[in-house]
């Protein structure tokens, strides 16, 4: 059996926490009993185990359960994408942009207009149209559960061509902006698509879940209304209008 | 676990972002601390899904709890000192439901003899140590996994359970005894 007199030390040793004095005198005392230097080498090896387990990381669909309950709860601000840093640059006008924002900015609102307390996510009429009474059975259910969804899909891929298009265009003219705007651009873009890449993985997971088509039709909100102010950026610094350009840099 | 100035600075800055309702400023702070305490949560309660509602509960109630961090210690401890909170009573209320006695935190009563069960010379199988913690009682659980699988120092492992550094100390030697005898009786 290991001295009793000898176990603090053998576990502060391994704590890492043993002073160099008591140190010395453990090591003479291992040297001379088997069973202390057995325990050392045991607790030792019990504590560099513990050390590698392994991280456990925590499942992304919990973090859009997180996300969804602060929205319903109403306790999170919805903050602008951040904006391109200001800079000086050479401005002409870029009217082919403004046409297309008006054109798509207009079909987005009717895709955004509708969305039911607390969820963000566009909901269309006919998803509206679930929620007053239905006829009763099964049948009747699933088939309204259907056509939600199948209307969710439809604005999901509305808002997609949406942005294909707008990045087509942003894409076309960043030659307008100077190089380092155009990188902190592209940066932000950067971070929105790793998100939306992110909550379509966890919606495809999870079809039925409203939180995660939520997050996802956030994230895409977000990547529209940085393609936005992308393209009026480009478009105001091509018409040479400074004040109108730091106006909309400055928004928030 | 106490970070310099200037990382105390970004924390208690990012505490503000989430205070004034940022989204991705709470994203963030998930985003660091989560697989820490998702990890602590499993460890502590045997199953996933359990760890997962806990975790949900965990950030919902830091997020409501926000205002009271003034950044005298560490948001990781912090939020360790929270989310063991709610653990232990999760784990207690399951212990309660079920008849059972635990050990209370400030237990540390008589080292249990682990002579006789040395390990056989093999690595420690990580599955054969997942087991064996799993029947450590729950004050010794936590103090070990803490210090041991954690990492941090006996005095954050006390501020985080609320004891004194002795007591975390003679917890963490009690758990690492008895998984000494747990292994050594499993053969590990």
């Amino acid at each position: 059996m290991a001295h009793d007199r000898y176990l603090n030390s053998i576990q502060e040793a391994v704590d890492g926490t043993l002073g160099s004095i008591r140190r010395a005198e453990l090591e003479m005392h291992l040297l001379e009993c088997e069973e202390c230097r057995a325990l050392y080498e045991d607790l030792q090896r019990i504590h560099d185990a513990a050390a590698d387990l392994p991280a456990m990381p925590a499942p992304d669909r919990t973090w859009l359960q997180v996300a969804g309950r602060l929205r319903q709860e109403g306790r999170i601000r919805e903050v602008a994408p951040p904006r391109a840093v200001r800079k000086p640059v050479n401005w002409t006008w870029l009217a082919a942009a403004a046409a297309l924002v008006i054109a798509v900015g207009g079909s987005l609102l009717l895709v955004r207009r509708s969305p039911p307390p607390p969820v963000p996510a566009p909901v269309p009429a006919a998803a509206q149209t679930a929620s007053a009474p239905q006829p009763a059975g099964n049948a009747a259910a699933v088939k309204s559960v259907e056509s939600v969804q199948n209307e969710v899909d439809a604005a999901q891929q509305q808002f997609e061509k949406a942005i294909a298009k707008m990045d087509d265009l942003r894409k076309a003219n960043m030659n307008a902006l100077d190089a380092g705007t155009s990188a902190t651009i592209e940066k932000n873009l950067g971070i929105i698509d790793q998100a939306i890449a992110e909550n379509r993985a966890a919606v495809k997971s999870e079809p039925a879940s409203v939180a995660a088509r939520a997050t996802l039709f956030e994230a895409l909100r977000q990547k529209v209304s940085l393609l936005q102010d992308t393209i009026a950026l480009i478009n105001e610094m091509r018409k040479g209008n400074n004040a109108a350009a730091a106006q909309l840099v400055n928004k928030s | 676990m106490d970070p310099p100035g200037t990382a105390r600075e970004a924390e208690l800055a990012l505490v503000e972002r989430c205070r004034r309702g940022e989204l991705g400023a709470f994203e963030e702070l998930y985003r660091a601390h989560a697989g820490r305490l998702y990890g602590l949560a499993c460890r502590m309660l045997g199953n996933t899904a359990d760890a997962e509602d806990l975790l949900q509960e965990i950030f919902l109630s830091a997020h409501r709890k926000l205002d009271t961090f003034r950044g005298d210690s560490a948001l990781g401890t912090w939020l360790y000192r929270l989310g063991m909170n709610q653990i232990l009573d999760h784990v207690r209320s399951r212990a309660g439901r079920a008849g059972q006695l635990t050990d209370g935190l400030e237990d540390a009563s008589t080292l249990p003899d682990a002579s006789g069960h040395r390990l056989a010379d093999r690595a420690i199988d990580r599955i054969d140590l997942e087991r064996a913690l799993a029947e450590l009682p729950e004050g010794c659980r936590a103090a070990f996994l803490l210090h041991d699988v954690e990492g941090l120092e006996h005095r954050e492992v006390s501020e985080v359970l609320g004891i004194a550094e002795g007591t975390s100390k003679s917890q963490v030697h009690k758990a690492r005894l008895r998984l000494r005898g747990l292994l050594g009786r499993h053969g590990a």
